[in-house]
């Protein structure tokens, strides 16, 4: 029935509404032919032609209203309504296309920049998984007391897979890791993204490969025996031009053959949000991958390095899988006392691993202070756009009320007036589009220069698309409605009597005061956020990086990738960094676990320090810490503050010893000196270390993180597989990159070079490219926000002094000076900055506040803020005040009084 | 202007179906059968009848063609649609049971 009916009316409204002339004619004739009879009608009755003529239109009670009655049968009324809606004000914003530009460029900016930090926060923290029902994948973490997000041991993870009741399938993997590659079992090595996975892994997420198959269950189940490898879709399209024979062959991954089973779907990326894998392997794979080696993969039940995920199953609740995992976690704090000290279980979220609050500086506290930011300024520019149409409006309060005396009802002139903004808004919504694409651009411009390939996960999608439609729309209503609404109020007399009377009473300018006061307070915040970003990474750099930058080069080595063993892998080490300081032009050369500002996570090191008074309730204190040889402080440029560096005599035989920053010193030995204090690994009672030197306190992880605890611990009697070459060369350090690399050869033409670049590469991106787009972006938000302002300002002095020309002609008639004049237009407006000055410092205040807690950690208010960001603010709102102010006093009286 | 022969709310659709059921006609032939059939007790105000022909047409119940009338002028003639005719019949039916209604409760013996 329904479809049918339409198969008749759909062709109807479409002629309706693209044969309008001709339908228009159509009920011309047919209304005339009746007309004619009925006029015939009448004269055969006896009347004058006259006559019968006045009583046949008499018969139609109004023959145009009866016209407009059929047109309206139609049922397209609304869409030729709004048709005319459009077309009207299209036309009326070309009358004032200077405006029309202000707008709709305001509305661009503020929805761009809004969109922008949407797509941001999106990828940083709202993006689901790319795998079918992502809400119901859950992350599975082990809880200590200094850590709500630890990794599980192989073994944990067996139990808890064989023993939960909650979900549908646990999986596991480890992180994304370095795995030496070759397409060819003759090639060279290269480094590449691999990641080790359980056998149910792609089956529990439902991912079915586009090539070939998954992991079966029992691929995981004997150590070392299935060797295969699962492709990721890009992997195989940049690394195998997408050789759609790949299932079967052979590669070479740490020196071991793994056969191909299949290649992953275009629409799973990877689990990760940075840092996707180029492919993955089983976990039972473990040995041929680098696991730490001083554990045991499959044994230990404390060496933890596998993060669970879980599908819920269906009908489980949260709550109640959250229990079933803590009673397992309780089962292993019975059985294994000692390795589960104080250790818990939970579930997480996505979104509560996302919005982990144990790291740094995380980005997406960043991303969310800019998406505030960001809203902030829409807010700015909706309040502008209110402003400017407000304005509009009134000076059209004449127009507005012939409508309404017309009989125009209130609700078609709202339309009429909403249909404006609504075109403003999707003027806005398209150079929003353009901002926001010239932003994520911007962004998506850095390489990440990690050792893994990471890209920024900021793009154009649909989401972000979507996000501008709906912001677009709302700034529509924000901005249209109350000036609409306003302008409409059924007050005939007074709209009909003068072109733009002041309505009595001083309600309606009140609206538009506050309006100038939001602006100016709320770009006066933006502008202090922006200084004090600026400031606090100009600040952490300047404090923290007293360290040698240029003339380093970087090379990362883990032996394990050619299967060396931990005594192969330090002989190694030595006679690399001795034959590399007899390269010519080579200044030094050291080795480091991890150089500081690197992007790659510290180890760290338990321990009891002696003569410190442990709280009732610890056992221990972690630290974070790097392994270096002696070389190390010489030529990276750390300065020692007391005692001595790491010598050659500090062999493993030789008593163990550490360097601790001063920060550290003062933690634990406030007042002391710490040379010669010791510190016992792991706990009371374990291996006594000795401080033996204390190195000045610089940034090790961000340049705006707060001073840390660091221990640096000698290479000898810390061995550790994964080290960083730094060699310091005497000019540009890739130059030395061909003589490294044959020293290399020389020692073992197979073990890969996994990262090489300049240090001051590395420094410039982490110290202050990212951090400087960051500022770039808060700073563009500031001027935007600043901008606004002005313009808002401008525009309600301007629009004071067009309404009160006649009074000021008058005033300079009776002799009043252009100076009275000046400061009776200006006086208005300087006091509307005033407030907003005071309002946006309070404001401003708040904001450093937020800053220094979420992102920065220097102490102290910062003074320059105030001296140099208020004044200019108030010095360029007063000029906005003062041009139209100007043009006021300028005007001669003559002409004044004759306007309007 | 008070109009005691004003036609139920709703119930002109139900004449105008009828009426077009019988034969296509133009307007004006619809004004005249409309007055003739109901012996001038039916006065249907002639500027209401465009209207409510207009929006027969519009829901797809009628359908309209411009011909040559006998006196050969151009008319545009309305027919009844399939559509049409089943809105005729439930429409009648719906008449037939709502006026039975009302006649037996109005043929109630007082008491």
């Amino acid at each position: 029935m329904r479809i049918e009916h339409w198969s008749f009316t759909i062709p109807l409204r479409l002629r309706s509404l693209f044969r309008r002339d001709r339908l228009e004619q159509e009920l011309d004739e047919e209304l005339q032919f009746h007309l004619d009879h009925k006029i015939e009608e009448g004269i055969a009755r006896g009347l004058s032609p006259k006559e019968a003529r006045y009583r046949a239109l008499r018969a139609m009670d109004g023959l145009t209203q009866r016209k407009e009655e059929i047109r309206d049968t139609r049922r397209i009324h609304w869409l030729t309504d709004f048709v005319d809606d459009v077309r009207y004000a299209v036309r009326s914003l070309r009358r004032t296309p200077g405006l029309t530009a202000l707008v709709a460029v305001t509305l661009a900016l503020g929805i761009g920049f809004t969109s922008t930090s949407f797509s941001g926060v999106d990828a940083l923290i709202f993006r689901p998984y790319p795998v079918p029902h992502p809400g119901g994948v859950l992350s599975l973490v082990s809880t200590a007391r200094d850590s709500n997000y630890d990794p599980f041991s192989y073994r944990e993870f067996l139990d808890i897979r064989a023993h939960t009741r909650s979900f549908d399938g646990v999986i596991a993997h480890t992180a994304p890791g370095t795995v030496g590659f070759a397409a060819d079992p003759a090639d060279p090595p290269h480094p590449r993204t691999g990641m080790m996975v359980s056998g149910n892994y792609f089956r529990v997420l439902g991912v079915e490969p586009r090539l070939g198959r998954g992991f079966r269950d029992d691929e995981d189940q004997v150590p070392g025996r299935d060797a295969v490898v699962v492709l990721a879709t890009d992997f195989w399209k940049n690394e195998f031009a997408a050789d759609p024979a790949i299932v079967g062959r052979t590669v070479r991954l740490n020196g071991r053959n793994f056969a191909v089973i299949g290649v992953l779907p275009e629409s799973f990326p990877g689990m990760g949000v940075f840092i996707n894998p180029d492919f993955y392997v089983p976990l039972a794979m473990a040995p041929a991958f680098s696991t730490d080696p001083r554990k045991h993969f499959f044994e230990d039940r404390d060496d933890r390095e596998l993060s669970l995920k879980a599908r819920l199953r269906a009908g489980v609740t949260r709550s109640a899988a959250q229990n079933d995992l803590v009673l397992l976690a309780k089962g292993f704090a019975r059985d294994y006392p000692e390795l589960n000290r104080n250790r818990s279980a939970a579930v997480r979220t996505h979104f509560e691993m996302l919005t982990r609050t144990d790291t740094d500086a995380s980005p997406w506290k960043f991303m969310v202070i800019t998406g505030i930011l960001a809203l902030a300024v829409l807010l700015v520019a909706c309040t502008n756009v209110a402003g400017l149409l407000l304005s509009r409006a009134r000076s059209r309060t004449r127009e507005i009320a012939v409508r309404l005396a017309m009989g125009a009802g209130r609700f078609r002139i709202v339309r009429l007036l909403l249909t404006e903004s609504l075109i403003f808004a999707c003027l806005g919504g398209i150079g929003g589009l353009a901002v926001a694409y010239a932003n994520l651009r911007f962004f998506s411009s850095f390489t990440i220069p990690a050792e893994l390939p990471s890209k920024a996960p900021f793009h154009m999608d649909t989401r972000v698309a979507v996000a501008c439609l709906l912001l677009s729309l709302a700034s529509a209503l924000l901005c249209g409605l109350a000036p609409a609404l306003q302008s409409t109020s059924p007050d005939l007399l007074h709209g009909l009597k003068a072109a733009d009377v002041d309505v009595p009473g001083r309600k309606r300018l009140w609206g538009r005061n506050v309006l100038v006061v939001v602006q100016v307070s709320t770009s006066l915040m933006l502008l202090m956020a922006a200084f004090l970003m600026v400031r606090g990474f100009n600040r952490g750099l300047a404090e923290g990086t007293p360290f040698l930058k240029d003339r380093l080069l970087l090379v990362r080595f883990d032996p394990r990738l050619a299967q060396y063993s931990e005594a192969q892998t330090q002989h190694f080490y030595r006679r690399l960094t001795e034959r590399v300081r007899l390269a010519p032009g080579v200044l030094g050369a050291a080795l480091t676990q991890n150089p500081p500002l690197a992007l790659e996570k510290f180890d760290s090191v338990t321990f009891v320090p002696d003569g410190f008074e442990m709280p009732r309730d610890r056992e221990n204190f972690t630290s974070t810490m790097d392994t270096v040889d002696e070389g190390y402080f010489d030529t990276m440029g750390v300065p020692i503050v007391r005692g001595r560096r790491f010598l050659a005599s500090d062999t493993a035989d030789a008593p163990r010893v550490a360097i601790v920053n001063e920060q550290f010193a003062k933690h634990y030995w406030p007042g002391a000196d710490p040379v010669g204090k010791r510190i016992r690994l792991e706990k009371r009672g374990g291996v006594p270390v000795e401080v033996v030197g204390v190195a000045e306190t610089i940034k090790y992880r961000s340049p705006s993180e707060k001073a840390i605890d660091f221990v640096y611990l000698p290479l000898a009697q810390h061995p550790v597989p994964r080290m960083v070459l730094l060699t310091r060369t005497s000019g540009d350090p890739l130059q030395w990159v061909q003589p490294v690399k044959e020293v290399v050869r020389s020692l073992d033409p197979n073990l890969p070079m996994l990262q090489t670049r300049s240090y001051d590469d590395l420094y410039r991106y982490n110290a202050v490219d990212g951090p400087g787009a960051a500022t770039r972006m808060v700073g563009a938000l500031g001027a935007v926000g600043l901008l606004m302002a002005l313009a808002g300002l401008y525009g309600l002095v301007a629009y004071n002094v067009s309404r009160r020309t006649r009074e000021i002609g008058i005033r300079m008639a009776l002799g009043a000076a252009p100076a009275d004049v000046l400061r009776l237009v200006m006086g208005k407006g300087l006091k509307l900055v005033a407030i907003g000055t005071a309002v946006g410092l309070l404001m401003g205040f708040g904001v450093e506040r937020l800053l220094k807690s979420g992102l920065f950690n220097t102490g102290g208010v910062d003074m320059l803020v105030y001296v140099v960001v208020v004044p200019s603010m108030v010095v360029v709102t007063m000029l906005a005040a003062y041009v139209p102010a100007r043009k006021a006093a300028r005007i001669a009286p003559t002409q004044a009084l004759r306007y309007e | 202007m008070s109009k005691p022969n004003d036609l139920v709310q709703g119930t002109l659709d139900l004449l105008l179906l009828k009426i077009l059921a019988l034969e296509p006609l133009h307007g004006w032939a619809i004004s005249l059968r409309l007055r003739s059939v109901s012996q001038d007790v039916l006065q249907v105000s002639e500027g209401s009848l465009y209207p409510a022909l207009h929006k027969l047409e519009q829901e797809g119940w009628i359908s309209a063609e411009w011909k040559q009338t006998e006196n050969n002028r151009r008319a545009k003639f309305y027919s009844l649609t399939t559509l049409g005719r089943k809105q005729l019949d439930s429409e009648a039916a719906n008449w037939q049971r709502l006026s039975a209604a009302i006649s037996r409760v109005i043929q109630l013996s007082e008491v």
